[in-house]
């Protein structure tokens, strides 16, 4: 019954600077810092291990600088990793470590098998490209060459994520902020990943735009069965999505369990400080 | 009757790092068992313990030592004191739910969804499973033009039908019932009571929280009284 996760996260660490020995051990929340004392080098994520189920959705939530965006921009490829090791089911049953594939592998994983949301949209989405263009990117990637079924999947993309289609080809720059993210995360779910990563994808939103946003991931989490880490400091969005929950500080997991728990009954100190600080 | 859940020496204690480390002590040297099919009621002063008990049997509180030995469907043993987060998530999903004492939702879910999401989370489809909901809702008396409305402007009586509600559609093979008829006229007490000795005909185990005579008379097989986090001799009732 242990090998039942799809996604399959070992030691993993991003250390920026020099990889001295005793540097992961030099840093996190014992010394209240992730820079090391004696060469200056700044550990962003420091050992992390955990395991991800099919259709779980697991929170990582943390202050701004505890590494939850290092940690999940390692896991879709765009940061280089200073080691561990990440299995996921789908590639090779899961037998091999992503990080030793070939860029191309890599790229593959990226297109096919993972979508991401990150919290400023213009990470995700260009620009210069429509918003129907955008999604046609993405599914051009994956080797979805059909002009016409490009388009109809796009328009039902865009559907299904409330943007009006009216408005498919226009550029998102002249979206609001919500829609815009609307938009990126109709891409992400383009290719039907079984793993979404979210990264702060409501941080910046009004709140009421916050929660159409929230309501769509739920909705979707639902009817896809998407397996979802999702990244953020606000509580709120933890309690209203996740499962689990993982609290990181200066790049280290001080503490782990089920939602509810974590909220209701915090054991770490600087949990019990977030959740008291909840408005 | 076979043994469902055998709690020993279970204790708990709150440490507030952020108030100079104080610690609460909320639960010593509790041990006792729960047979299958029966339900037991919790008895004792506000702030005796009895909810924190049955958050720590449903893992929203972690218990700070002890053992909770609980045999489920399949037979399997784990111990929900030290099961791994999936083990209490499967727990939950498949068999274990809780009604706490005020309801806690997702915003923006209309009150039918709220209570057929765990049909839907247990492979029904939502039609199936916004019917069985309407049965129960109206079997509780909850006003029809409610249904599709969000239970956060209910008013006190309406959110624990729905909180009730949610906790029952599945017929769990466990039940963890908070005050399930506190705020509640005594027609639609009874049938919440009907209700939860259908489920414990059924063969459901029940948990029950409760300062209320009549609830108590009429449910409970045996109970167990709480005073400052410790257990008092059994009453029998019946």
């Amino acid at each position: 019954m242990n090998n039942n996760w799809l996604l399959r996260v070992r030691n993993l660490t991003k250390i920026y600077g020099e990889a001295t020995p005793g540097v992961l051990e030099r840093t996190g929340p014992k010394f209240d810092t992730n820079i090391c004392s004696k060469t200056g080098a700044v550990v962003a994520v420091n050992n992390i291990s955990f395991d991800l189920y099919p259709g779980e959705v697991l929170g990582v939530v943390g202050e701004s600088g505890s590494g939850k965006s290092t940690l999940v921009q390692m896991l879709y490829f765009d940061q280089e990793v200073t080691a561990g090791e990440v299995n996921f089911k789908p590639v090779e049953e899961g037998n091999v470590n992503l990080f030793e594939l070939s860029n191309q592998k890599k790229r593959y994983i990226r297109n096919h098998l993972m979508g991401m949301v990150y919290q400023n949209p213009r990470d995700g989405l260009n620009f210069r490209f429509t918003s129907g263009g955008n999604i046609a990117e993405k599914l051009l990637m994956a080797n979805v060459f059909h002009v016409g079924k490009i388009r109809i999947r796009g328009a039902d993309l865009l559907t299904k994520t409330e943007v009006p289609i009216q408005r498919m080809d226009e550029s998102p720059a002249r979206f609001s902020g919500g829609m815009q993210q609307r938009v990126q995360i109709a891409k992400a779910i383009a290719n039907k990943p079984p793993l979404l990563l979210l990264d702060e994808v409501t941080s910046g939103l009004d709140v009421s735009v916050q929660a159409k946003v929230l309501d769509l991931i739920r909705g979707l989490q639902q009817d896809l069965g998407v397996s979802m880490i999702v990244v953020s400091h606000d509580l709120g969005v933890i309690r209203m999505l996740t499962d689990r929950t993982m609290v990181l500080k200066h790049g280290q997991i001080v503490e782990q369990g089920l939602t509810d728990q974590i909220l209701q009954d915090p054991q770490h100190g600087y949990t019990q400080l977030l959740v008291s600080s909840l408005l | 009757m076979g043994l469902l859940l055998e709690i020993v020496d279970l204790e708990k204690r709150f440490e507030l790092h952020i108030l100079n480390e104080k610690e609460i002590d909320a639960l010593h040297q509790v041990s006792f068992n729960v047979n299958e099919g029966e339900v037991l009621a919790l008895t004792g002063n506000s702030g005796s313990g009895k909810s924190t008990l049955m958050k720590c049997i449903y893992r929203t509180y972690l218990a700070t030592s002890g053992r909770m030995i609980y045999r489920d469907g399949q037979g399997a043993v784990i111990d929900l004191a030290s099961a791994t987060e999936h083990e209490v998530l499967r727990i939950r999903r498949t068999e274990m739910t809780y009604c706490s004492q005020f309801l806690q939702v997702i915003p923006r879910v209309p009150a039918i969804d709220v209570v057929a999401s765990g049909l839907v989370a247990r492979g029904r489809t939502i039609e199936e499973a916004r019917r069985a909901t309407s049965v129960c809702f109206e079997r509780l008396s909850l006003p029809a033009e409610l249904w599709d409305a969000y239970p956060s402007v209910f008013s006190g009586g309406e959110q624990q039908r729905v909180n009730i509600a949610r906790a029952m559609i599945s017929r769990p093979r466990f039940l963890l019932v908070d005050e399930p008829t506190a705020s509640l006229d005594i027609t639609t007490k009874d049938a919440v009571i009907d209700m939860l000795l259908e489920l414990k005909q059924a063969g459901t185990s029940i948990i029950l929280i409760s300062h209320d005579e009549h609830t108590l008379r009429r449910m409970s097989d045996r109970s167990l009284h709480l005073e400052n986090g410790r257990l008092k001799e059994a009453v029998v009732y019946a």
